[in-house]
């Protein structure tokens, strides 16, 4: 099978300037991701792997090197392109779900269509069904604060899935979660990159999770280390 | 879009009710305080207008001018000058007469309300009220009184009727009319005599303190104003007197009622003013708290434009909101000023005004949007790494 990659990282720094000194949080980081593979990210906190996630995902710019998402220099975009990039190309699911509280389950769904121009009828249709599949369609209405974490993360990814992005990142998932509801979380994850054909990047400390996944890169001091394929 | 856009403001405004009810308020005080400003003043010049409106502008009234300064030698008005006029055939009805407050005693009880002496005085008073009792005073009738609806009723203890007997000065008069109520608490509390018994009780010769002279139909009332006063200046070899028009005395009014106004409504736009800073610093501290969701929206696809119409929206239905209870206060506190006035001898005519009302709602929305640009900035302008970061 021919594998195209849809993410290409080459000579990648992030360096955040502290008061006095200089913190470079990626140094120098090369990775290709493939279409439609799972890759989890994984190593010791302050290696770079949230840096590098919020990078390819656009949330931040790198200081120096290339971002190619689908084919398209992203490193050196301005915001409002950005936030096109964002909107259109990515998901992201959080370990804190970060849902807008004082909004409801399919109103937090509806949200990222709204930016993107989509019709009222379109948008609730189509929150429905994604609320639906997540198997939440009776917590249409309910406020994150009225569901479970487990629910809420199932509410963070129908909105992650709302504008039909290419591919999904997702950092620590599972980390604010019981083991058995991040399971269920995992296998939901898994399940739109097997039967949906999305990317999808998981940032993890979980072995679990990263031995379910296609490859797994292994990161340390804001460069990729070693990337091993599934046994 | 931008309904949508105000759909989320309105659910994050309702989502810290108490806050925003609080921040509201400062603008609803504003916007009250300007709205009843605005509108009682506007009754003030309408309750104004109407008396002249009532008193005609077809007359010319005259008056001694003020104390010219030192070295000047000031004459009053006297019978001679009435009697250039009445030399005059443009005039229909001249009435002039003098006034000063004076001792009235009624049933041993003495106050001191005003008295006027005039001839022809019926006329000015047909013109702004009616009888409610008895007649007029006619020239002769130096034994009789005509008394204003507050001297009958109100001014003392006893109520005044037709026919009772009062002391003026000391002399002894009857009343033969009561007057309606005029609607302003000068013209109530007056009593009026013929000028000849005004002159006997103040021991006063000749002098007159005004005179209101009927113009008849078809006499240019500008051109005689002027022809009056060439006369006056050729008989009397002065220029110290005066000679206008309603019309004139009105704009006057006008314009140091907008004076006033400006100076109210400057007041009252302090009061907005800080209602605004209670806006920014409210959406200033919503920046802060929301910082996270500034973040969230624009993981998920929101452009700094987004964000910035957002939180401007907030500002700005909350501005409106203020405003709309502050149109609604504002107005009923007038009303009510309007009506106490009203009753208590001060007619006020102040009435709801679509136009002021809507000028209200505008422009405290955009004393929200203004209050809340530099905190929308703010939010538009976070990283959403950094944000997404805040605790």
């Amino acid at each position: 099978m021919k594998t195209e990659k849809i993410i290409e990282l080459k000579e990648v720094w992030k360096i955040y300037k502290m008061e006095e000194v200089d913190f470079p949080a990626l140094q120098g980081m090369s990775l290709d991701v493939n279409k439609g593979e799972f890759l989890a990210v994984v190593g010791p906190s302050g290696s770079g792997k949230s840096t590098a996630l919020n990078a390819i995902g656009a949330l931040d710019v790198p200081t120096k090197g290339v971002i190619y998402l689908d084919g398209k220099d992203i490193s050196k975009l301005s915001e409002s392109e950005l936030a096109q990039i964002r909107g259109k190309k990515i998901g992201f699911v959080f370990q804190s779900f970060h849902l807008v509280p004082s909004l409801s389950a399919i109103e937090n769904v509806i949200l990222p269509m709204i930016f993107q121009g989509y019709s009222r009828d379109e948008r609730t249709k189509r929150a429905k069904a994604l609320l639906n599949s997540v198997g939440l369609g009776d917590k249409l209405e309910n406020l994150p604060g009225q569901l479970s974490g487990g629910q809420r993360q199932r509410v963070a990814i129908a909105r992650a899935l709302a504008n039909d992005p290419e591919v999904i990142l997702a950092d620590e998932p599972t980390g604010n979660l019981d083991s058995k509801t991040g399971e269920e979380i995992l296998k939901l994850l898994k399940s739109l990159n097997k039967n949906e054909n999305k990317t999808l990047i998981v940032v993890t400390h979980d072995d679990k999770i990263a031995k379910e996944a296609d490859r797994i890169a292994y990161l340390a001091d804001g460069k990729v280390v070693d990337v091993k394929n599934r046994s | 879009m931008i309904n949508d856009y105000f759909l989320l403001a309105f659910k994050s405004i309702r989502h810290r009710q108490l806050r925003s009810w609080l921040t509201i308020i400062g603008i609803v005080i504003g916007v009250a305080a300007i709205v009843a400003l605005i509108s009682l003043s506007l009754g003030l010049q309408a309750s104004i207008e109407e008396q002249f409106e009532a008193f005609g502008a077809d007359r010319l009234l005259i008056a001694a001018q003020g104390f010219q300064g030192p070295g000047t030698q000031s004459e009053g008005i006297t019978d001679n000058d009435v009697a250039v006029l009445e030399r005059m055939s443009e005039f229909k009805t001249i009435s002039y007469g003098s006034a000063r407050p004076g001792e009235v005693e009624f049933k041993k009880e003495v106050k001191f309300p005003s008295v006027f002496g005039g001839e022809n005085a019926k006329e000015l008073l047909e013109s702004t009220t009616d009888l409610a009792d008895g007649r007029y005073i006619e020239k002769g009738d130096n034994t009789d009184v005509l008394i204003g609806s507050r001297v009958a009723n109100g001014l003392f203890d006893n109520e005044i009727r037709i026919r009772n007997n009062i002391r003026i000065s000391g002399k002894e008069f009857r009343v033969v009319g009561i007057l309606k109520p005029v609607g302003n608490q000068q013209d109530d509390n007056t009593l009026y005599l013929t000028l000849d018994a005004y002159r006997e009780i103040f021991g006063e010769t000749n002098q007159v303190d005004f005179i209101s002279a009927q113009v008849k139909p078809g006499v240019d009332v500008l051109s005689l104003q002027e022809k009056v006063k060439r006369e006056f200046e050729r008989q009397r070899g002065d220029k110290n007197i005066e000679v206008v028009t309603p019309t004139q005395i009105l704009e006057q009014i006008g314009n140091i009622l907008g004076i006033v106004q400006i100076v109210l409504v400057g007041i009252a736009a302090i009061s907005l003013i800080v209602g605004g800073i209670g806006i920014t610093n409210s959406m200033y501290t919503t920046v802060l708290e929301r910082t996270r969701e500034i973040g969230i929206m624009k993981s998920i696809g929101a452009t700094n434009f987004d964000v910035l119409s957002i939180f401007l929206i907030e500002s700005g239905i909350m501005g409106l909101v203020g405003g709309f209870f502050g149109v609604v206060l504002g107005t009923l506190i007038s009303l009510g000023i309007g009506k106490f006035s009203t009753e208590a001898g001060f007619k006020l005519l102040v009435g709801v005004n679509p136009g002021l009302m809507l000028f209200g709602l505008f422009f405290a929305f955009l004393v929200g949007m203004i209050s809340g640009a530099l905190p929308a900035r703010q939010a538009a302008k976070l990283k959403p790494v950094d944000a997404l970061r805040h605790e």
